[in-house]
């Protein structure tokens, strides 16, 4: 996902920007039970609407299967091993890696050609009617499962206590376009609400105040004169002594639709090697037709194909990619928040690489306001703050002097909540956030049930996992390491100071995903 | 295109459909806001969407209502960034470069933004400040390269540059635009259409508008082009059918006077005496409105339809008074020749001309002007110039 709450170019989250069919929502991957078949579904706007196409859009599923590799320097938590991480990555996805492909391209509103590229088949096409599932067969014998259509959109989320927590002003205040600055405020980011911050604690007299509506709307106050400063010293609490929590664990994308490719593929297919290749990752981009081809008798004029304003990228696209633009991308959930600050310019992809340090930065500034709200809980965090006893706004322009404050969370291994990621009880390293979002990809372990971050799962809460980056997974409560689910423990927040007494963001989706292909749940009637 | 004989008509939607779509958004939006009347965001892109009409249509209610929806934005909230932005805008549009300035500064910092930049550049082009805004631009492009200022920039090299120059800038605008911007494409096909016809390559101008016309059907704006084209070919009655149509649908009063100029070389003086009146009337309409746009129209109808010096002058200093720059000086020196005011004519084309402006117009009318005061060399250069620049400059075209 991490497009939710991405307001780059295409998000339907401005005002004056149309919902878009470009705007990429979530991409999910994870093995079939029998390890066999790996299942991939993008989804994204449904626009014009669910299971309903625009024939201007193409999309693409990128895929590669390698060995899994374990971190080979388990005791160097430096930030020159990170960098070297960070490069070799690079080398690889721009070196040797090859990538092989599956292409949308939309026909008409509900008829699609599918293109596979690059595997080790060969080249072959195939076209399919929207909203069925449908068998490809393919030329070495396999069968790969198709679905492109409306669904229920999979993802369940208390986005606007996501939103509270980064104060991310624009859903609580009308901030115009032109304000930039004006997007996160520059006051601590926290989980539990900070005394005396009235621009962004919970408002009894209007409880709806960033929610937004089944009409559209969504109830906001006009952006106070600045400059937006937070002068407290301690988190707020109330006359129980209980903290408030900026979430509320609603979900807001309850009754909402999106559009969906989904793809059951065999492993072998992508892999002659899946012995050895235990790993597919996968990621989706969006790409919208350029006007100068929109209508097919206007030729390519010469004179501006050989300008030298295209980039060398450029030259290097197909025939057919030539003629549309990159939009939106999409690998890891919470890639954005973590590494791209919505910043439509870092809409990269896989090629995500040169944001290493970035990632860095971002991740410090991240855990002085996610740390301290985990401390004050009673819990441990894996982040640096030196006991501050409130969240803090602080930003780095030094990577150096971000590094130690974030170095653990970084290296540390997530903990998963019990054995069954891991049905075949293999030695599979637990992956760390530097690995999980450098490159943007959804990797998925073949040898694991693809639950985040060995993949991704419908039913994976990842934005209560994406916070529980920020625990010490050194730490253990009533006896239990802690672990990526642990916020979303009920017990958890019924023994805490804290109300609501709620996990932060619903515990599963609105509706009951299918058990068997396409997964993801039927549309609903209307738009929303 | 397509051929001289007409454009071809695709299935693309086009201005109707775009047309209908703007109504329903409004609709829905008045909707809306009939619930939630305090909702600013909503009232916002009620102003927008109203904008986003008028600037469809050129209709002149629609862009009344506009300025309503904004005045009473103001008045409920105050000025906000993205309001005093549209303010700015309209402003600009109708000539009213001090006001749009005002507009944004009635933000303190509204002005540095990036948006508001793009406007001010605008305004420095309008008021005669060409380097300035030339460096602007291109500082703006370096910064986020959007098809609007590429554009912006094309059309300064167009004025004062090179042709070729400007036609890859817009054709470099045209490969920033995806699917969805359709409308946008078929303008920057518009300009380069415009910039051929103002250097005498019909044929390559023909082109254009038939790409302009292919990409987005139906809209009014091409007609027009096409139309002056058709009529600077001599076919005057397929441009006159052409125009009376397009007044039909857009009641533009430079249209009209546009077709009593066709109606004057077809040698139909009385169907033409009747436009320039219907012209006339709804420039000075505007003008005893205390608008300004019309101004520049009022110096051309004085100048050449009906010919009248004095009036000539008096809207043409009105007009310069609020923006000085190539176009309007030219316009005061022709007025000021109609008016025998020789030597402040002579002030005014030296100013025009030292701006680097390269417009046949301008050079045929400064040839002229120096032969009136006796520097027949210069005039010989100018009317070389002239020639050069537009082979054909002598054919006619409209007052857009």
């Amino acid at each position: 996902m991490a497009d939710h709450n991405d307001p780059n170019a295409v998000n339907h989250i401005f005002s004056d920007i149309d919902y878009s069919p470009a705007d990429l929502y979530d991409l999910f991957g994870w093995p079939t039970s029998e390890s066999k078949n790996v299942v991939f579904a993008l989804t994204f706007a449904s626009a014009p609407a669910a299971g309903v196409f625009d024939t201007d859009l193409l999309y693409r599923l990128l895929l590669t299967s390698h060995p899994r590799a374990a971190w080979p320097r388990d005791d160097q938590y430096s930030l020159d091993s990170v960098l070297q991480y960070f490069d070799a990555v690079k080398d690889k996805y721009l070196g040797e890696l090859r990538t092989a492909e599956i292409r949308v391209t939309v026909d008409t509103p509900t008829r699609f050609t599918l293109k596979f590229m690059g595997f080790p088949c060969g080249n072959f096409t195939t076209s399919i009617d929207a909203n069925k599932v449908v068998p490809v067969s393919t030329p070495d014998g396999h069968t790969i499962q198709a679905f492109i259509g409306g669904r229920d959109d999979a993802f369940f989320n208390d986005l606007t206590g996501f939103f509270r927590s980064i104060n991310y002003a624009p859903q609580f205040y009308h901030v115009p376009h032109t304000m930039t600055e004006a997007r996160e405020l520059p006051i601590p980011k926290t989980l539990i609400e900070l005394d005396g911050n009235d621009l962004f604690n919970y408002r009894p007299d209007m409880p709806e105040w960033g929610f937004t509506q089944l009409d559209g709307t969504t109830p906001k106050l006009d952006l106070p004169p600045g400059p937006w400063t937070w002068k407290g010293d301690k988190f707020k609490k109330d006359a129980d002594g209980n903290f408030r929590f900026v979430y509320d664990g609603r979900d807001c994308r309850a009754k909402q639709n999106c559009n969906a490719i989904v793809l059951e593929i065999p492993h072998s297919f992508i892999t002659p090697h899946t012995a050895a290749n235990r790993l597919v990752n996968g990621w989706g981009e969006s790409w919208v037709r350029k006007a100068v081809h929109k209508v097919a008798s206007i030729p390519d004029d010469p004179s501006w194909v050989q300008h030298p304003w295209k980039t060398v990228r450029e030259k290097e696209l197909d025939d057919e990619l030539q003629k549309y633009k990159l939009v939106d991308t999409d690998g890891q959930p919470f890639a954005d928040a973590a590494l791209s600050e919505r910043e439509n310019d870092r809409q990269l992809g896989a090629n995500n690489f040169w944001l290493g340090p970035h990632f860095i930065k971002r991740l410090a500034h991240l855990g002085w306001g996610f740390g301290p709200s985990i401390s004050a809980l009673g819990l441990k965090t894996s982040f640096n703050h030196d006991n501050s006893p409130v969240s803090v706004h602080k930003t780095y322009d030094s990577v150096v002097e971000a590094f130690p404050r974030i170095a653990k969370t970084l290296f540390q291994q997530l903990n998963m909540p019990d054995a069954s990621w891991n049905p075949k009880n293999l030695n599979i390293p637990l992956r760390r956030p530097f690995e999980i979002f450098i490159p943007n990809v959804c990797a998925v372990d073949m040898d694991t049930n693809g639950s985040w971050p060995f993949g991704r799962r419908l039913e994976d809460q990842v934005a209560t996992r994406f916070l529980a980056m920020f625990l010490d997974m050194d730490a253990e409560l009533n006896g239990k390491k802690y672990h990526i689910d642990l916020l979303g423990e009920q017990t958890l927040w019924d023994s805490a100071p804290i109300v609501p007494k709620t996990p932060p963001n619903p515990l599963k989706n609105d509706k009951e995903f299918l058990a068997e292909f396409p997964y993801l749940a039927e549309p609903w009637p209307d738009k929303w | 295109m397509s051929s001289q004989a007409g454009l071809r008509a695709t299935q693309l939607p086009g201005f109707a459909e775009e047309s209908a779509r703007v109504e329903m958004d409004i609709s829905a939006l008045e909707k809306l806001l009939h619930a939630h009347p305090r909702d600013l965001e909503q009232r916002l892109r009620l102003a927008y969407r109203l904008f986003h009409r008028a600037s469809l249509t050129g209709r002149i209610e629609h862009f009344a209502a506009v300025e309503v929806a904004v005045r009473e934005i103001l008045d409920d909230f105050g000025p906000k960034e993205d309001l005093c932005l549209l303010k700015a805008n309209l402003d600009l549009r109708f000539h009213r470069l001090a006001q749009s300035r005002v507009d944004l500064e009635m933000c303190a910092l509204l002005p540095g933004r990036f948006e508001a930049r793009v406007l001010l550049a605008d305004l420095d082009f309008q008021e005669g400040r060409y380097e300035t805004a030339r460096l602007g631009l291109e500082r703006l492009i370096a910064e986020d390269l959007t098809w609007d200022n590429l554009a912006r920039l094309a059309h300064w090299k167009s004025k004062l540059g090179d042709a070729a120059e400007a036609d890859a800038l817009y054709a470099q605008a045209e490969d920033v635009l995806t699917a969805k911007q359709m409308r946008g494409y078929s303008w920057l096909e518009l300009q380069r259409g415009v910039l051929a016809f103002t250097h005498g390559d019909y044929r390559r101008a023909w082109k254009h508008y038939g790409r302009a016309e292919e990409a987005y059907p139906g809209h009014w704006h091409t007609d027009e082009h096409v139309a002056e084209l058709m009529a600077a070919e001599g076919r005057f009655e397929e441009a006159a059918a052409l125009l009376r149509d397009l007044i039909a649908r857009v009641p533009k009063p430079e249209l009209r006077q546009a077709l009593g100029e066709i109606y004057l070389l077809a040698g139909r003086a009385e169907e033409a005496e009747a436009f320039f009146d219907s012209a006339l009337k709804i420039y000075l309409q505007s003008a005893h409105r205390d608008e300004v746009h019309y101004f520049h129209h009022l110096v051309d109808f004085y100048t050449d339809v009906r010919p009248d010096g004095a009036e000539a002058v008096r809207w043409a200093r009105k007009d310069v008074e609020l923006r000085s720059n190539f176009s309007t000086q030219a316009a005061m020196a022709r007025a000021l020749f109609q008016n025998q005011q020789l030597s402040e004519a002579m002030e005014y084309i030296r100013q025009t001309l030292a701006s680097g402006v390269r417009d046949a117009g301008t050079f045929s009318f400064a040839s002229t002007l120096f032969e009136a005061t006796g520097d027949i060399s210069g005039s010989e250069r100018f009317a070389a110039a002239a020639l050069q620049t537009n082979p054909k400059h002598r054919n006619f075209h409209m007052h857009h």
